[in-house]
């Protein structure tokens, strides 16, 4: 796949294998969609946000996102409590479209279990697992 | 042959005509309006209603279509009221008009059975009347039931009959029950404009249809910013200046300017003379019947919501069609086999057959098709791409039991898994079938052939997964 410099994913950002994204800042993690996710999405039309306060698993479900194309699964890359949703999104869900790593974050989760954060991949990794995925 | 039909709703002006066309001479009794529940409180009123609050839907998005508007669009709710009755006025003529063609005699007052083959109609300026009938069709239909604690006063806590007489459209309005009366009036005034607060008691909204229905149209309704409250009931309602605050039992309290409530319907087997001459109501009061549509009494039958069961107007007038049969000497059995029913959420929702639970609790093996309609390029022209279409077959005989729609047009759409169901057809004959093209039909045709793995547009990833 042929990956333009602006698509590039953050260094500094960590990956999960469903195609999330998570920025560590002491015990919180700001967490979202990658751009590789955004884009086989197509236009995202609704985002149903996990609900501030409640306790997410780490690989389950805790919102959908339904683009023109289809309806999926927004699944949490680490446990803990959402301290706070993206509620933007809600009237402006294109926004994760425009800028999946910046203003189209989702939630930030208060972690419970830091060592979750060992089985997530750099950008690197998941540059060579997405390309993996899509062959 | 001398018939009396009690109550002129979808069952019984169908079981009249029907008599009259086989050579009876029918006499009518209907209290209030012909038509019913269904044409004068229900089916046709709400839908009315539906119409103009989805233009109004449409209205806001215009721009998407490319069509500017200048100024804005607000909906006139007397004006909106007033569309509703032409249509319904239009309708009542037409019933009236079938009756005067075929001679069936209309009276109106309060039909009471006196013994079996005579019927006293009551006026309403209290003079009586007797009719002799050789048989008679009771078609009473039904009622919104009330809630003890929270009694219906027409003005403040309402009924469905009471919200299509509003004075204007609420500013704010909870609704009691999230089955098929509550979440149309949540659509159709969430769609007006009103914050809208659906509570139910049961785990999810619309219990009565299929488990992925109720979630995605729990999302819609979010989407929509419609409030829903599962697993909650009220605990109190408190009337204030101009408005009441209710606490529910999940400790959430609201101020609403309505109360809607919509728990169900009650039965319209009292006063009717039942009682008098012996005819076996149930536990809830519908009146037993057999499969040909007669009571314990021979010569007195009964169709529609009085006697249970789907609580449908189309299951209605089959159950009047049957009952005029037998009354006329002509034996049919009822056959529930088949009963679509369709329901006017945004999006609308359709079904017929087996439920996924029901197969479940049943212990059917079944087999499953999906199909969305965000793959249709259809549904992206109309701009409704949200929802989707279940087909259930039985994995012994291949045959399809059930069909599942919650999208747009899906009132329509039905109707080819009705007549598949009906003649016995596999998810196979309807994937083999061309589908025109662009339509929402072809999503049919889609979910037939994801039954066996072979639906077209599927991603690679998907089509491997489901072929796992």
């Amino acid at each position: 796949m042929l990956r333009k410099e602006k698509d590039m994913d953050p260094d500094e950002l960590k990956y999960h294998k469903e195609h999330t994204w998570v920025k560590i800042s002491a015990r919180k993690a700001t967490i979202g969609i990658t751009n590789y996710a955004q884009d086989s999405l197509g236009d995202i039309v609704y985002i149903d946000l996990p609900e501030v306060d409640s306790d997410v698993e780490i690989n389950s479900e805790i919102g959908e996102i339904e683009s023109t194309k289809a309806t999926s699964s927004f699944i949490s890359p680490l446990s803990g409590r959402v301290i706070e949703v993206n509620e933007e999104l809600s009237e402006s869900p294109e926004i994760v479209n425009e800028d999946p790593y910046g203003k189209g974050w989702i939630a930030v989760i208060e972690l419970y279990d830091l060592s979750e954060l060992d089985d997530l991949m750099d950008a690197s990794e998941y540059a060579k697992y997405v390309e993996e995925e899509a062959k | 042959m001398n018939i009396a039909v009690i109550g002129s709703g979808p069952g019984g002006y169908v079981a009249s005509i029907k008599a009259a066309q086989l050579g009876a001479h029918v006499t009518v009794i209907e209290e209030t309006e012909v038509g019913g529940t269904c044409l004068n409180r229900g089916c046709i009123p709400t839908k009315s209603l539906i119409a103009s609050s989805e233009m109004l839907s449409l209205s806001k998005n215009l721009d998407e279509f490319g069509i500017e508007l200048n100024g804005s669009a607000t909906p006139n709710f007397l004006k909106i009221l007033k569309k509703k009755d032409n249509v319904v006025n239009t309708q009542i003529k037409g019933i009236k008009n079938l009756f005067k063609s075929w001679n069936i005699q209309l009276m109106e007052g309060h039909g009471k059975l006196l013994s079996p083959g005579t019927v006293e109609v009551l006026r309403s300026d209290g003079s009586k009347e007797i009719i002799k009938a050789d048989k008679t069709i009771i078609a009473t239909g039904s009622s919104p039931s009330r809630l003890t604690d929270f009694p219906f006063d027409g003005k403040r806590i309402i009924s469905s009959t009471d919200a299509l007489k509003l004075a204007d459209i609420p500013k704010s309005i909870l609704i009691i029950g999230a089955g098929i009366i509550g979440c149309e009036f949540a659509c159709i005034f969430n769609a007006l404009g009103s914050e809208v607060t659906l509570v139910e008691i049961l785990p999810r909204i619309m219990p009565s249809e299929d488990e992925e229905i109720s979630d995605l149209l729990e999302r819609e309704m979010k989407k929509r910013h419609i409030n829903i409250h599962i697993n909650t009931t009220i605990k109190m309602i408190e009337f204030r200046h101009d408005s009441m605050f209710v606490l529910l039992d999940n400790l959430q309290e609201l101020m609403t300017e309505k109360v809607l409530v919509a728990v169900g319907r009650s039965y319209n087997s009292h006063g009717i003379g039942l009682e008098e001459i012996g005819i076996q109501t149930g536990k809830h009061g519908e009146i037993a019947v057999n499969d040909q549509m007669e009571t314990n009494i021979r010569g007195i039958y009964a169709i529609g919501d009085v006697v249970g069961g789907y609580l449908l107007a189309h299951a209605a007038s089959r159950e009047g069609i049957t009952a005029a049969k037998n009354v006329m000497g002509i034996n049919e059995k009822i056959d529930y086999t088949v009963v679509p029913s369709a329901i006017f959420t945004s999006p609308e929702i359709a079904s017929v057959g087996v439920k996924e639970h029901q197969a479940r609790e049943k212990g059917i093996k079944i087999i499953k098709g999906y199909s969305q309609f965000r793959s249709l390029g259809k549904a992206h022209v109309m701009g409704e791409i949200a929802g989707f279409i279940k087909m259930i077959s039985d994995e012994d005989s291949g045959k399809i039991v059930g069909v599942h729609i919650i999208g747009p047009h899906a009132s329509d759409l039905i109707h080819e898994g009705a007549l598949a169901i009906k003649k016995g057809l596999q998810a196979r004959d309807i994937a083999e079938t061309i589908h025109a093209h662009p339509t929402l039909s072809e999503g049919l045709m889609e979910a037939a052939g994801d039954t066996y793995g072979e639906a077209i547009h599927v991603m690679r990833n998907d089509y491997k997964k489901h072929k796992n």
